[in-house]
């Protein structure tokens, strides 16, 4: 036993491992900092001037539109099946999150389809009613059209979000508003929806991040936004300080979103004081009600997934034949591949981070942690073009310096690893959070009992801190696997010259109306991303999560 | 013999405007019980974590049996101190046995390591279930395990971190006295944190009180109650009452009427006498006693407490057998057998 000189007590092998983390995962995001300082691109004064307009007004009505509709959607669902008993309220509870699983843009080009000369409705007119429509039935491929795509997929995260809320009320509560007086319409209105406001607010920001961060959706649409914008400058006119500029604009929405959200929260915590939380009771409805009930939370589930759902099976059964060889095998198994190797990658940053917190409990270690998952806030357009940057800078140099001007080559830009690098950069966040939340559960008197047992730290995180933390990391791994296979920009931007993913793939096939043959990369897609779902909806029920 | 020894340690949190621990110094003896008291954000827990190594003092120094283990911002780390520490939620390894759990700490044990297992185990009474897992066991014995699991490697000191705050009240007294048999039998020193003044005096040697982060006073229990440095210690113990008195050659005139005491003549200006309620007796009318108005009598099943005021109306608190009825009193007599006599200037 020996003093250590040491001046720093601080400072060990795991925090100088995190810095390094939170380094290179934070390149992207100062990089479109520091680039802001940079003269604009030629184009910018073109986009200024025609474009830019355009952009923010078909964004902010956007992201009003989504706000307004998975409000309406998601909070009406979710006090249903938290407050009333009626035919297929259990099901309902999961059944309404499944549209999660559906990444915004196949469920544009699927809904496009459904309403196309030859899909089921036409059919259905024309064949059984002979009547016959010109064109398309109705017309969904511009604004209004991409805010109910992305409603429909994107209001799980409110309905999730104060579902949750509404069963932590204390049951005290209500029933004291009962007693005075009011009846459940007003007891919703006037206890139940102030008190779950911050978390629709915390759902309805999630559900604007999403919208900011789609691009598939928008640019299947038609619709300019500021991600088709950034699209644009990079890939058509080749500028990158206008791209750039445009993922700056884009990152002020963003905090201008996280702020309103925060702000909102301010120090108000909602939550029931004392530890008498039982929820509330559920109501028996009459025989109208029930019908009515199940009838709302029915007609939603179809609209938002049993219909897009069928009409993916439908096409899938026609063409898969053709599409599915030796070729799509090799797809997919290139797609889990990225996933699998992204998830395991945050996994093991996020513990290395967290372990060093745990550690060292210091506020600024806190803080420096926290940087590492801004990513998730930042929409993958606006990571892709903080990756390239100073990859194609450290191309150039290594080719500068090193090499002739024969042998031109990417050395890291254009290659699997810058992909795998802005996966990482942009979902660390989803897999931090439940291995966070695992540390948080299993307490830290266990590591310092461990400690004091005369076990160093990395020997206590292999014995017993990871074996009892295993379900959060492998829910980590999951959600992160669930994440990449949907990710659409990023890999649009980033993927090797003609490396094709799942989303890619699904992607190109239906802007090339190729949409039937499309199907069975999103039908993959979409099944591999509703297990985490189910299983997320488990965790959260048993408030884990 | 000393065995552990803090010299001038002070405490900060970052977040914390005030120091957690400021300017704290004391021994503790080889094979002493000593009970560090305060109340919640006094600093024990922290004076605890510090001796442990799992917190880092600001300044100051702390040796263990001979060793510097801390010198200011250099220390040895938690792991290489061979201290021993028993947590208030018991921080048993949940997917590790009993017996695993508790010869985690024999890595670098040299001998028959099952044998010394079962050999803490027995020491801390239990004798069977080795093989079961944490969560399958009472709460009482959970606390055993974390004790053995704590004992196991021999450490120099234990620590424990209010060991009795999660048994219920049946329960205390009897493991306050096998857990003060075990450490006894087993001569090891140990330092027990808590809030509750009676888990410290029936378990400790000495007791060392803490308020906001200051030692107040650390010495064996009966010096504690009976020779209390400080208003804040001797309110710690019980209530104490004061009453507030001019004395004379002859004794104190008080509100309540007149003391007859010779001590009285040593002081000059006014004097505060104070007593804890179990000093003083209520008695049948005689003619040496105070007198004061009842206000209120409180039954607690093996006490009462009176509570008498004076013509302006301050009250003292007087402890009487449960038998007595006051119902009808008005007025009650009483004298008081034991009070320390202090300048009120």
């Amino acid at each position: 036993m020996e003093i250590r000189k040491r001046h720093y007590y601080w400072w060990n092998k795991w925090t100088g491992y995190s810095i390094l983390i939170v380094l290179v995962v934070a390149t992207p995001l100062f990089t479109i900092l520091f680039k802001l300082f940079d003269r604009p691109g030629d184009s910018w004064s073109h986009i200024f001037n025609n474009l830019l307009f355009d952009y923010f007004q078909n964004t902010i009505l956007l992201l009003l539109g989504v706000a307004f509709f998975t409000f309406l959607l998601g909070v009406s669902t979710a006090w249903l099946v938290s407050n009333y008993e009626f035919p297929g309220r259990k099901y309902f509870e999961w059944l309404l999150i499944l549209p999660l699983g559906f990444p915004g843009y196949i469920m544009a080009y699927t809904y496009v389809g459904l309403l196309d000369y030859a899909g089921p409705f036409h059919s259905f007119l024309r064949n059984t009613l002979d009547i016959q429509v010109k064109g398309s039935l109705i017309d969904i491929m511009n604004l209004p059209g991409a805010i109910f795509i992305l409603s429909i997929t994107l209001f799980p995260y409110v309905f999730l979000i104060s579902r949750a809320s509404f069963a932590q009320q204390s049951k005290t509560l209500q029933e004291a508003s009962f007693l005075l007086g009011s009846n459940r319409t007003k007891t919703f209105f006037k206890v139940a929806l102030p008190m779950a406001r911050p978390a629709i607010v915390a759902g309805i920001a999630l559900a604007s991040m999403e919208v900011l961060n789609d691009y598939g959706t928008v640019k299947y649409f038609g619709v300019n936004t500021f991600t088709t914008g950034i699209f644009r400058a990079w890939f058509s006119m080749g500028d990158s300080s206008t791209a750039i500029y445009l993922a700056a604009i884009l990152m002020v929405f963003v905090f201008a979103i996280l702020y309103l959200e925060s702000l909102h929260r301010g120090n108000r915590q909602y939550s029931a004081v004392n530890g008498i939380n039982k929820p509330t009771a559920r109501i028996h409805l009459s025989m109208v009600k029930k019908v009515l009930f199940t009838g709302i939370c029915f007609l939603i589930f179809i609209v938002s997934f049993l219909t897009p759902f069928l009409q993916l099976l439908y096409w899938v059964s026609m063409t898969y034949e053709k599409v599915i060889d030796s070729e799509f095998f090799l797809l997919i198994f290139r797609s889990f591949g990225l996933a699998a190797v992204s998830g395991i990658i945050i996994v093991l940053f996020a513990v290395v981070l967290l372990y060093t917190l745990r550690l060292s409990p210091f506020k600024w270690i806190k803080s420096i942690t926290k940087v590492s998952t801004l990513g998730y806030a930042v929409p993958g357009a606006v990571i892709a073009v903080g990756v390239l940057i100073p990859f194609l800078a450290f191309d150039k140099w290594i080719y500068d310096s090193f090499l002739s001007s024969k042998t031109a080559g990417l050395f890291l830009s254009g290659t699997l690893f810058a992909l795998v690098f802005a996966y990482v950069v942009r979902f660390m966040a989803v897999g931090y959070n439940p291995v966070d939340a695992g540390f948080q559960k299993i307490g830290i008197h266990i590591n310092e009992a461990s400690r004091l047992l005369g076990t160093r730290s990395t020997r206590t995180l292999w014995k017993i801190d990871l074996p009892l933390i295993k379900t959060s990391l492998i829910s980590g791994i999951l959600l992160v696997f669930v994440d990449v296979l949907k990710e659409l920009p990023l890999t649009l931007i980033l993927r090797p010259f003609n490396y094709q993913t799942l989303a890619t793939k699904a992607f190109d096939m239906a802007t090339n109306e190729m949409i039937a043959e499309s199907a069975n990369a999103a039908l993959i897609i979409i099944l591999t991303g509703i297990i985490p779902i189910i299983f997320l909806n488990r965790l959260i029920k048993k408030r884990e999560f | 013999m000393t065995i552990l020894s803090l010299h001038h340690i002070f405490k900060k949190y970052s977040q914390a405007p005030e120091y957690a621990i400021n300017d704290v110094s004391f021994d503790v003896k080889e094979g002493e019980i000593l009970a560090l008291v305060g109340e919640s954000g006094s600093g024990k827990t922290t004076l605890l974590r510090l001796i442990a190594g799992l917190e880092h003092p600001e300044s100051g120094s702390i040796s263990l049996s001979g060793q510097v283990i801390v010198e200011g911002r250099e220390s040895v780390p938690a792991h290489e101190r061979q201290v021993g520490m028993v947590f208030q939620d018991y921080a048993l390894f949940p997917h590790l046995t009993i017996l695993e759990n508790v010869k985690f700490g024999l890595q670098k044990f040299k001998g028959d390591k099952e044998k010394k297992v079962r050999e803490t185990l027995l020491l801390v009474g239990l004798k069977e279930d080795f093989n079961k897992y944490p969560h399958q066991l009472s709460g009482g014995q959970q606390q055993r395990v974390a004790l053995a699991r704590a004992m196991a490697p021999n450490p120099k000191i234990i620590l424990m971190d209010e060991p009795f705050s999660n048994l219920d009240a049946m329960l205390k007294d009897q493991v306050r006295e096998e857990i003060r048999q075990i450490i006894k039998k087993t001569g090891v020193t140990a330092i027990l944190v808590t809030h509750d003044t009676r888990d410290a005096l029936s378990t400790a040697d000495r007791i060392a009180i803490l308020h906001k982060g200051y030692l107040q006073q650390i010495d064996i229990p009966k010096m504690l109650y009976e020779k209390p440095v400080n208003p804040y210690v001797a309110n710690f113990f019980g209530k104490r009452n004061e009453i507030l008195a001019t004395p004379t050659a002859e004794g104190f005139y008080t509100p309540f009427g007149f003391i007859k005491d010779k001590k009285a003549g040593d002081y000059k200006g006014k004097v505060k006498l104070l007593f804890r309620p179990e000093h003083a007796e209520v008695v049948q009318n005689d003619d040496q006693q105070l007198i004061g108005t009842i206000f209120k009598v409180s039954y607690f099943g093996d006490h009462q407490i009176v509570k008498i005021a004076d013509e302006e109306g301050k009250r003292i608190s007087i402890r009487t057998n449960p038998g007595r009825t006051f119902e009808g009193i008005e007025k009650a007599f009483f004298y008081l057998w034991k009070y320390d006599v202090e300048e009120a200037f």
